[in-house]
């Protein structure tokens, strides 16, 4: 099941419907910096005259998601926790070609 | 641009300088009983790297040049042209997962309207990257200098969050949810490497809660 990580339930609702939550285990996050290769650069950069998607790009942000979500599941788990409540993200544009991604939500239990 | 160069030179670099260093050690260890080679075989090791760090810069130079004007004409025949097809694709999928749905399965509701139970939920996102092209950027520029409106950009920006909307709605669909909630749509800068002060892409980013009634 993919959206069951490790036993955990994710979800970006404030509460999982028909379930309660019984106890609050505070806010997890976990964060990544990836960037590509220097031949997916050069790439990018003749697509992006042209204009359109570039893919290399949307490749790396899923990448760095997908990690950055794997850190909070394990950060959680952790602390015991059986669901991640209020999933927020947030991206920042670090440096050039890299992309730093940073998941956060809260830790509970519910039943 | 500049990023790029220094990458490049750098990895040319080191690679040069540990290849010289062996030929180098190997041609000393050889021509032991010849002192009067080693004075150019020095000089080669430092000056050395950086002939061949200006040379792919400038090979690198040459083939931007060349290249760039090819890119750019393709830009100013297509990419209006592209945007277009891409929105027409766009509505169609749409048309076809809310037929699959019965309706369009994203909300920014949060759950609160729901009647009956809910069996299972779980976390959806999708994301695009998506940049104008140069020749779209230049027309905008040029229409930035009137003021008002710069349709060229605001299409651009609305096919990468249709895409994105769209691929969430995709995602929901492969993984079976039926009803997509707390739908929000994020916009970011990410910067291409080749241009750390210049034009940007856009990234967008949707993500919701996924449900399945029960």
């Amino acid at each position: 099941m993919q959206h069951i990580r490790d036993g955990i339930m994710v979800v970006n609702t404030e509460t999982i419907a028909g379930k309660i939550i019984s106890q609050n285990l505070g806010v997890v996050g976990g964060s990544t910096v990836r960037a590509k290769h220097v031949g997916k650069d050069i790439g990018a950069f003749f697509k992006n005259i042209g204009g359109g998607e570039l893919k290399a790009y949307t490749e790396l942000l899923e990448e760095s998601r997908t990690e950055a979500i794997a850190r909070m599941v394990a950060d959680a788990s952790a602390r015991g926790a059986n669901a991640i409540v209020n999933v927020r993200f947030a991206t920042s544009a670090v440096t050039a070609g890299a992309s730093e991604l940073f998941a956060y939500g809260t830790a509970v239990k519910v039943e | 641009m500049r990023s790029i160069d220094a990458r490049v030179g750098t990895l040319t670099a080191s690679v040069m300088m540990l290849v010289l260093l062996f030929s180098g050690a190997a041609m000393a260890a050889k021509a032991e009983g010849t002192p009067s080679e080693d004075p150019p075989l020095i000089l080669l090791c430092c000056i050395g790297p950086f002939l061949l760090i200006s040379l792919a810069i400038a090979a690198w130079g040459i083939f931007v040049a060349i290249f760039y004007p090819v890119f750019f004409l393709y830009g100013v025949i297509f990419s209006g042209r592209n945007l277009d097809k891409r929105m027409n694709e766009i509505v169609l999928r749409e048309r076809a997962s809310i037929e699959h749905f019965g309706k369009d399965p994203l909300s920014t509701l949060k759950g609160a309207n729901i009647v009956g139970g809910v069996r299972e939920s779980g976390l959806v996102y999708s994301s695009i990257v998506y940049s104008p092209s140069h020749w779209q950027l230049l027309i905008a520029w040029i229409n930035q200098l009137f003021g008002g409106k710069i349709d060229v950009i605001h299409r651009v920006i609305s096919v990468g969050r249709a895409e994105a909307m769209q691929r969430l709605r995709e995602q929901a669909q492969a993984a079976g949810w039926e009803d997509v909630l707390n739908v929000r749509i994020d916009t970011a800068e990410m910067t291409p490497a080749s241009k750390p002060k210049g034009p940007k892409a856009v990234e967008v980013f949707a993500y919701g809660t996924g449900v399945k009634y029960g």
